[in-house]
């Protein structure tokens, strides 16, 4: 397989903590860029760890994992790859909206100019520009979930991972972000466990369970099969139940 | 019990300033000796904000009630950097709160900080005692200690700010006597932090060892670790 | 708690506010502490026309004045009362065993004025301008790097935390935690609400720092604001610097 021409490759990809059982056992993936990933599986099969692996923030026990034809290395900085935690307080860290956003950019070592170019384009991408001098804690949660986007999407990525994006928003702002995303031009890895979120922006999802690879495939093979679905704690959502299932009270 | 603005004469207010530098400096120099400062900087700063805000949490001593100082806890979990989280601290309630004072900004720090400093060292002890293991009563007894003597020397360290500051005319035998009564009645309060300190050390050591500074953990490993944790979802 | 925040009205437009914040801060601090320099009662006047001029300038309201003297009023009001009665030799009035000594009131006069016009110039300080723009002033004036982004980072999860503190608060209080004495059920419940805002920190910071890494801490340099200087600011910071001197010399004569 040439790894140029895939985003990301693991290949025999094993994690466990210290004295502890294993995590993740001997995963092989590609994607290639531009796909849109979903990734289902119930709670604790680690896909946050997963992802703290691929972006080089924890160190793998076994395997390795390839971005755009490099080797990551642990504590590597790869402005390519960009994370959205599951909790966007953590991930604003800084005074206020325009100090985060830039807080990448500054890292990266541009101008003064570049960064304030940068900062203005994902500001404006995410909606979220009349937020600029604003502190996080004044922010609504759909907000702060913006907020953190543009500082992620400020480095310019290529490959931008989302975990649990849709979570603790309200409808508007869930919409919002669906839309955001089914236009967005990135490579995409989202976790979530809003099966409808990953049938509308996703065109592949994976299913972990156990520390492996389950299930890879189109969305509605995946999530649209019963009893996958219910072999791995999950169910399919609503929109793939056929209505000759009675099923509302 | 932070000194307000204007109390204090300008003489007392620049030494307490020189000695909060000395010890601000002393400190920084430890910290940089230590781990990657960049590493340890974000546990820090958020522990800063965590006993700025426990310092709200207050005990019924009737028939008043009493906000908590936690001088031996913030030894015992931030190690050198107990100092300059007073100081930050300090400065938040200054600025935001109009507590304490900017001119005493110096001394309120000296008072507080120099005891933390103090706390976490006599914390650490508890590893020659009981030889880098973990013996409970060893490890709560002075888990006390800290916190008892925590309050002890903020105690003294007050008296011997607000001793030579009182008017010249006033009463000296009246003063003392005033003194004295305030230092006494921090006596319980000084055995309060101290079983709380032991309490809370001990549900640290249990639950999460890493939240307390490095020196202070005896070296074995708590029963909990070495059962797999849940992993992240 | 936290949303009346000292900076409430640093969006208002005065001259004070237009200072710029690093000539200022100095400005004003110098004058601070020769406020605390002063113990001659001749220079309470000066001192008190000094201040009200600079909160007149300031266009800060009144009420915001009153509402952040409230607190520490409390203290130098004890003092107020317990001074005149213990203080001094000469006696002003005698109401049986209770004697009013004159000694004391002048002391309290002192210590009060000094109090108000050291608070007052320190709103107008830090009151005219966004707090987090007061922190990187002084670390443009000196404060070493750790302290300035240990403050920053320390503001910015204050909020959260303290909202941690009073989610666990209530649901104690939800459970019928109401302590009345301090016994052995109400310090381990109270060891354990810190401990476990101890350790929900802990383990934010750890996912703060990591937040950091991803976006490349510790790899770049924070760029500095550029902050435009006008003449005007520095001469203001002259003025005030000249002004505590004043202050302090005038002491000093009047003490020899």
């Amino acid at each position: 397989m040439n790894d140029n021409q895939t985003a990301l490759t693991l290949a025999d990809l094993s994690f466990a903590y210290p004295s502890q059982h294993a995590i993740l056992r001997q995963l092989d993936l590609t994607i290639a860029p531009g796909e849109r990933v979903g990734l289902i599986g119930p709670n604790g099969t680690g896909k946050t760890t997963l992802f703290l692996l691929i972006c080089g923030v924890l160190k793998p026990t076994a395997g390795e994992i390839f971005l755009f034809g490099q080797p990551m290395r642990y504590g590597a900085f790869r402005p390519e790859i960009g994370l959205v935690f599951q909790n966007p307080d953590d991930q604003l860290f800084s005074p206020s909206v325009r100090d985060d956003v830039a807080f990448g950019p500054q890292n990266l070592g541009l101008s003064k100019a570049e960064v304030d170019t940068r900062v203005m384009e994902s500001l404006r991408t995410t909606g979220t520009l009349d937020l600029a001098e604003r502190p996080p804690h004044h922010l609504s949660g759909g907000e702060k979930r913006m907020v953190a986007i543009a500082g992620v999407l400020a480095m310019r990525p290529r490959f931008v991972i989302y975990d649990e994006p849709s979570s603790n928003l309200d409808i508007r702002a869930r919409r919002r972000l669906i839309r955001f995303l089914q236009a967005a031009t990135e490579t995409l890895l989202i976790a979530s466990h809003d099966l409808e979120f990953i049938l509308e922006v996703c065109d592949r999802v994976l299913l972990l369970d156990g520390g492996r690879i389950v299930a890879d495939g189109a969305p509605r093979d995946i999530l649209g099969d019963p009893a996958l679905m219910q072999a791995h704690g999950l169910e399919r959502p609503h929109s793939l139940v056929p209505h000759e299932i009675p099923h509302h009270r | 019990m932070h000194i307000p603005d204007g109390v204090l004469p300008a003489t007392m207010c620049i030494a307490g300033y020189a000695v909060t530098a000395a010890g601000t400096a002393y400190s920084l120099r430890q910290i940089g000796k230590k781990a990657d400062p960049r590493e340890s900087l974000p546990k820090a700063s958020l522990f800063t904000a965590a006993f700025f805000v426990a310092s709200w949490i207050h005990i019924p001593v009737p028939p008043t009630s009493v906000h908590l100082l936690l001088v031996g806890l913030m030894g015992a979990v931030l190690g050198y950097y107990a100092f300059p989280a007073i100081l930050i601290g300090l400065f938040f309630q200054a600025v935001m709160f109009q507590h304490g004072g900017l001119t005493t900004l110096g001394v309120n720090t000296m008072m507080f900080g120099i005891p933390a400093l103090a706390a976490y060292q006599i914390f650490r002890l508890h590893k020659a005692i009981a030889k880098n293991h973990f013996q409970p009563g060893v490890f709560g007894f002075f888990g006390f200690l800290a916190g008892f003597l925590g309050v002890l020397m903020v105690v003294l360290i007050a008296v011997a700010i607000l001793l030579p500051s009182i008017p010249a005319y006033m009463d000296a035998a009246a003063e003392r006597t005033a003194i004295l009564a305030i230092a006494l009645a921090h006596v319980p309060i000084m055995f309060i932090e101290g079983f709380l300190t032991a309490g809370v050390v001990t549900f640290l050591w249990r639950v999460k060892p890493e939240v307390l500074e490095e020196d202070v953990r005896p070296d074995d490993p708590t029963p909990q670790q070495s059962i797999p944790a849940v992993a992240e979802g | 708690m936290l949303d009346l925040s000292v900076d409430e009205y640093a969006h208002l437009n005065s001259p004070l506010h237009r200072w710029e914040i690093r000539y200022k801060i100095a400005g004003l601090l110098a004058l601070i502490f020769a406020f605390s320099f002063v113990r001659d009662l001749r220079l309470l006047p000066a001192m008190l026309v000094v201040t009200l001029a600079l909160y007149l300038l300031s266009k800060l309201p009144w009420r915001y004045l009153a509402h952040r003297l409230e607190y520490p009023g409390f203290f130098i009001l004890m003092l107020a009362v317990i001074l005149p009665l213990t203080t001094g030799a000469t006696v002003l009035f005698q109401l049986g065993p209770i004697a009013i000594r004159a000694e004391g009131c002048l002391s309290v006069v002192l210590i009060v004025v000094r109090f108000g016009c050291i608070l007052t110039v320190g709103l107008v300080c830090f009151g005219t301008a966004p707090f987090l723009d007061a922190v990187r002033a002084l670390r443009a004036l000196g404060l070493p790097a750790l302290i300035s982004d240990m403050i920053l980072l320390a503001y910015r999860y204050l909020f959260e935390i303290g909202t941690d503190l009073m989610q666990m608060r209530t649901a104690m209080r939800l459970r019928g935690f109401r302590p009345r004495r301090p016994d052995t059920e109400t310090l381990n419940t109270i060891g354990s609400l810190v401990g476990s805002l101890l350790v929900r920190t802990y383990e934010r910071a750890e996912r703060v720092y990591k937040a950091m890494r991803l976006r490349g801490y510790g790899h770049g340099h924070t760029i500095r604001n550029e902050l435009r200087t006008r003449p005007g600011d520095v001469l203001a910071a002259i003025a005030a610097g000249l002004l505590a001197a004043a202050f302090i010399g005038a002491q000093f004569y009047l003490n020899r």
